[in-house]
């Protein structure tokens, strides 16, 4: 059995070899995540313990929030053992950028740079600050984004927002460290990082000495249990593991697309097996003739599709390999905050995890098959005409479809009409009606199929002539054989259309909420909630013809009920969602709550809530209205003259501005920019920056994902190719006919392309369907008054996608038909 | 005048003159056809005959414009065959002549009338109603036109695939062994088909057989030996054509 194996291998190895190739892609996405995984977590470990090499132990505060009083440095430096000793500053420092307005949605993070052997910065170029106050280092990115150059002069705000100016003598790289990375670094000697940021104590203690394991009992003793002591290695591990985390996170994310890609890589093989052994009835049966037994006739097709599988999984495992090499270097050429420099190894353990994937996915894809090849009876050897296969839906297939169906659909339309919105709950129930589902039409696609290719075949019908109306026959003519074709590629294109329609939506949601709440042309904002938007600004503007509303929203946070709260107010005119209750009237002793914070509080409208404040001591609140979270209004807001008997003057801490009729964007720009330039910390935002930010990282997501749901595309795209190349091996003789009655080479061609798309539509429109319906239920799953939304020109790029992949995938195929003469093949048998 | 020489005179339906084809090269040649001229006539049903392996289908490809020969000319009515490139040689088939198989003639996806309309609809022509109607009666498939090969008897379909061969009304029709598959009464029926055709159609047949009682359905039958033409009698019986077959291989 070997033997016939071996040349059932041999005879189909083309063949073989397509089929492989989805086998290569999937275990070389998996592999590849692996392999990028275990490189950047090396690459952690190696940067942290280069760090953690310098310091024997460090002293961490004892919780988050809390820092190290400056004493406790000066009694860890009288340690016996203690060769030195340092203090680690962290804070905020808002740089200035060339505008003269603080720089980045957050306040730059200022961090002090030690002298010595505990200096653990990474300058990249220039020198750090050394023991010059007058000095400062900036990390490589905002140097770059914000064009300054070593020798350039630059502008930190001071905790009290006072400017200040430094030299700048140097670059330094923030390493892995996420918040540094996020806000941005500006690096100080200790003395002017403690003047500028305000701190009193400090984030962490390192301290270098012999022995660590000894140092760091004495040293715990002398700073007390109020502090964390670790030695510089259990430092390392606890960074390495940080940074990792996120790491994982992606991981996950990626392999999730893998498995993806995996699930149809199974269907193209399941089929091309199922063809194989179709074709092979006769080869199979005379086998059978000559003494093969079924298990002999079915234990060498399933050597056949280990052999296929373990071949394939090795040169995936490669391709893997280079994918991660690949990555790491695009990931390299753009900086980012990863390390890439571990050298890029394929550890045991993700080879035996490709090579078990590719394997078992193999195997158990051809094990009906060769079922099915156990089935032939010996006399079919003796049938000279292989049959029609034909195809009757069967009563138990309609009857397990309708079931699955209607399990489907009718979770998705409980999770998206009946669960309440926005909880993972719903979520999950739509997801599982969306698996039924899928289960349901992947059974009922056989039944499908016809009606389908003539629907959607009958533009090209009409188009094409008689090779356009052969064609749509032909894609509808085996029915099984074209439903598990076009399913693989439904999987890709459902996918791709449900993130679609659920960014879609999304973007859609978002912005009606907010246009009916406030249209809102420009805001002001700060960095930081305590830094306010001074008053004057918001009256100075209140007072410009060129503007038509301003919002002021204003807020602190006191104890509501014993739990801390954004509690605040709003002058000028605003309409939000009333989600219960009522504004109307609303005035001093009532409070408008979002509907979460009535949720966290636990109360409802008609209740009374009780604020603390330091001046009117607690003041008693009944609830009057919730309004939508999308609203810009505090989480509790009071009436205007009530808010500031109890607050005091507080600062704007919003203030959002609409532009007059007939005044330009323009003139009410320079309007805005003129009264906020005095104030470095207040930022303008417009509207369509705000929108253009939200939709940018919205477009990069959909983009993303589609990229990685193409790798299930294009292994389906291998499928269609392949059920086409064995349809046209099938029909050798067909295509000899047509050629002899004078059907043209272009035209035989044509005829196969037609078909391919046909077959490459139907799996796009249900695709669309299935993406689009569960699109819309997913929406309404996880957004409050969900508006539904698609993009019809993004999905039908992805239908006409299809169709050309289709076509695409048909060229060769169609060419080996075309070139085949027409007297060997009639005589082909 | 007899019959036979009022075709000489008329121009030839096809013409093939010093034919040769040569498969392989070296030491493996095989001279298929060796210089063959031949001539068959407008409105005449002839056969060919020979040997197994003597190249009777070689020469029906050849004069088919299916295969294209080593050397030597083939015209189909004024139409020079050597030289026409894919497109040109499959617009000629489409145009002139017709096909017979001995098996597989049909689309399995087609009913029969679709099959029998295929090479008109290929040719994107209207169908002559009245030729239609007469060659389905002539046939006797007028209650079969729905059903698909899968559905007709090897006798039923070789008659769908004579009725496609006439319905374009080509120049020409070849047949290779159409009634190989059949048992002898279907083959007759078959046979009494395509002489009728020539006889009230004005058909012109060219049909490849190894049956003598095939070929005595046929005005005129040729012999093949060695890919060469040896010789060739008119107005054939069964026992003539024997007799001529048994002189052959002897
Ligand atoms: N494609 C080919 N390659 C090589 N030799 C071929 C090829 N086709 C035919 N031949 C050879 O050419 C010669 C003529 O073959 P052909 O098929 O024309 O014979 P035939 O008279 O039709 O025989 P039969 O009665 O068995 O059908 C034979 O010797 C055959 O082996
Ligand atoms: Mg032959």
């Amino acid at each position: 059995m070997l033997k016939t194996a071996w040349a059932g291998l041999r005879a189909h190895k083309l063949r073989l070899l397509l089929t492989s190739l989805a086998i290569v892609l999937g275990v070389a996405f998996i592999a590849g995540t692996f392999v990028l995984n275990d490189t950047i977590q090396a690459g952690f470990g190696q940067r942290v313990t280069a760090d953690a090499e310098k310091v024997a132990v460090a002293v961490l505060p004892g919780g988050p929030d809390k820092t190290i009083a400056r004493e406790t440095l000066e009694r860890v430096r009288g340690v016996a053992g203690v060769r030195e000793a340092q203090g680690l500053l962290r804070g905020s420092a808002p740089l200035l950028g060339k505008d003269g307005k603080t720089v980045g949605d957050l306040p730059t993070t200022a961090v002090s740079i030690v002298p010595g052997a505990l200096d653990r910065t990474t300058i990249v170029t220039g020198t750090g600050p050394g023991s010059d106050d007058q000095a400062a280092v900036l990390d490589e990115n905002t140097a770059k984004a914000q064009g300054f150059r070593l020798g350039d002069t630059i502008t930190v705000l001071d905790a009290k927002q006072r400017k200040h100016t430094f030299r700048l003598v140097g670059t330094l790289d923030p390493g892995l460290d996420q918040q540094l990375s996020y806000t941005g670094v500006v690096g100080f000697t200790m003395a002017t990082a403690q003047r500028m940021t305000g701190e009193k104590g400090f984030q962490e203690i390192d301290v270098a000495g012999a022995d660590p394991a000894r140092l760091k009992a004495t040293v715990a003793a002398t700073v007390g249990g109020a502090h964390v002591v670790k030695t510089g290695t259990e430092l390392a591990a606890d960074l390495a593991r940080q940074a990792g985390l996120e790491m994982e996170m992606l991981t996950i994310g990626l392999l999730m697309f893998g498995l993806v890609a995996m699930l149809v890589a199974t269907l193209v093989i399941y089929n091309t097996f199922n063809i194989l052994v179709a074709q092979r009835t006769r080869e199979m049966a005379l086998l059978r003739c000559i003494g093969a037994t079924r298990g002999q006739v079915f234990g060498s097709i399933l050597i056949e599709s280990a052999v296929v599988g373990l071949v394939a999984s090795v040169l995936g495992l490669a391709a893997g390999y280079g994918l991660s090499v690949l990555t790491l270097a695009v990931l390299a050429a753009f900086d980012a905050p990863l390390p890439t420099a571990a050298t890029v190894t394929l550890t045991p353990a993700t080879i035996a995890i490709g090579l078990v994937i590719g394997l078992v996915v193999t195997v158990g894809a051809a094990v009906l098959p060769a079922r099915t090849a156990t089935r032939v009876a010996p006399i079919a050897a003796l049938r000279t005409q292989v049959e029609e296969q034909t195809f009757r839906t069967g009563a138990l297939r309609v009857v397990f479809a309708s079931l699955f169906l209607l399990a489907g659909l009718g979770a998705a339309g409980a999770g998206a009409l009946v669960l309440p919105p926005g909880q993972q709950g719903s979520l999950l129930v739509v997801m599982a009606g969306g698996v039924l589902t899928f289960l349901g039409v992947l059974i009922l696609g056989p039944v499908l199929v016809k009606p389908l290719s003539a629907l959607i075949g009958w533009i090209p019908a009409k188009l094409f002539g008689v090779p356009g109306r052969l064609a749509v026959d032909n894609s509808g003519r085996n029915p099984k054989r074209a439903a598990t074709t076009t399913v693989a590629l439904t999987i890709g294109v459902t996918l791709m259309t449900l993130i679609s329609v659920v960014t879609a939506s999304t973007r859609a949601t978002v912005t009606i909420k907010l246009d009916e709440q406030f249209p809102i042309d420009y805001q002001l904002v700060t960095q930081e909630r305590d830094a306010g938007i001074p008053r004057v600004i918001g009256e100075e503007l209140r007072g410009r013809p060129e503007l038509a509303a301003v919002l002021r929203i204003r807020d602190t946070r006191v104890a509501v009920g014993g739990t801390r709260t954004q509690v605040g107010t709003y002058n000028g005119p605003i309409e939000p969602q009333v989600t219960a209750g009522s504004m109307r009237g609303f005035g001093a002793g009532q409070a408008i709550l979002a509907e979460y914070t009535a949720t966290d509080l636990g109360v409802k409208v008609g209740d009374t809530v009780s604020v603390t404040t330091k001046k009117a001591g607690t003041v008693p609140l009944k609830v009057v209205a919730l309004v939508d979270e999308e609203s810009p209004l505090p989480s509790l807001t009071m009436a205007e003259p009530q808010f500031e008997e109890a607050f005091g003057v507080v600062d704007d801490s919003r203030v959002l501005l609409n532009i007059g009729e007939g005044v330009s964007p323009e003139q009410a720009r320079s309007v805005v920019d003129a009264a906020t330039a005095a104030y470095p910390t207040v930022q303008v935002q417009s509207s369509t920056e705000v929108r253009g930010q939200f939709d940018e990282t919205l477009d990069m997501l959909l983009m993303i994902i589609t990229g990685l749901l193409g790798l299930a595309i294009l292994i389906s795209l291998l499928g269609i190719a392949n059920t086409l190349s064995l349809s046209v091996y099938e029909r050798t003789r067909e295509s000899a006919l047509l050629r002899a009655l004078g059907l043209t080479k272009p035209q035989l061609r044509r005829m196969l392309s037609v078909e391919a798309l046909v077959l490459g539509l139907i799996g796009a429109l249900v695709g669309v369907v299935l993406g689009v319906s569960f699109g819309w239920a997913a929406s309404r799953a996880m957004l409050d008054g969900a508006v539904f939304s698609a993009s019809a020109g993004q999905i039908g790029v992805f239908v006409v996608l299809s169709g050309v992949a289709g076509v695409l995938a048909a060229i060769l195929p169609s060419r080996r038909a075309a070139r085949a003469s027409i007297v060997g093949s009639l005589a082909a048998g | 005048m007899t019959l036979t020489e009022t075709w000489r005179q008329a121009p030839p339906a096809v013409l093939a003159k010093a034919l040769t084809k040569v498969y392989g090269h070296g030491d493996a040649q095989v001279h298929a056809l060796r210089e063959v001229d031949v001539a068959f006539a407008t409105g005449a049903f002839t056969a060919i005959m020979g040997p197994s392996g003597s190249g009777k289908s070689t020469l029906m490809h050849c004069l088919a414009g299916l295969d294209t020969a080593t050397s030597g000319t083939v015209h189909i009515g004024d139409v020079e065959l050597t030289g026409l490139g894919d497109k040109q040689l499959t617009l000629l088939r489409r145009e002139r002549i017709g096909f017979i198989f001995q098996a597989f003639n049909l689309l399995p996806t087609l009913t029969a009338e679709q099959n029998i309309r295929l090479p008109l609809e290929i040719a994107a022509r209207q169908a002559d109603q009245v030729l239609f109607d007469r060659v389905i009666d002539t046939v006797g498939l007028r209650d079969r036109l729905a059903h698909r090969p899968a559905e007709l008897s090897g006798g039923q379909q070789q008659r769908v695939a004579v009725a496609r061969a006439l319905i374009s009304k080509p120049q020409v029709i070849f047949a290779d062994e159409p009634t190989g598959n059949l048992d002898s009464r279907s083959g007759a029926e078959v046979l009494s088909f395509l002489r009728t055709s020539v006889r009230e159609l004005g058909q012109t047949i060219v049909m490849v057989t190894h049956d003598p009682m095939a070929a005595s359905y046929a005005d005129r039958v040729v012999f093949l030996r060695d890919g060469a033409l040896v010789t060739d009698i008119t107005s054939p019986s069964p026992q003539s054509v024997l007799d001529t077959l048994m002189k052959l291989e002897a």
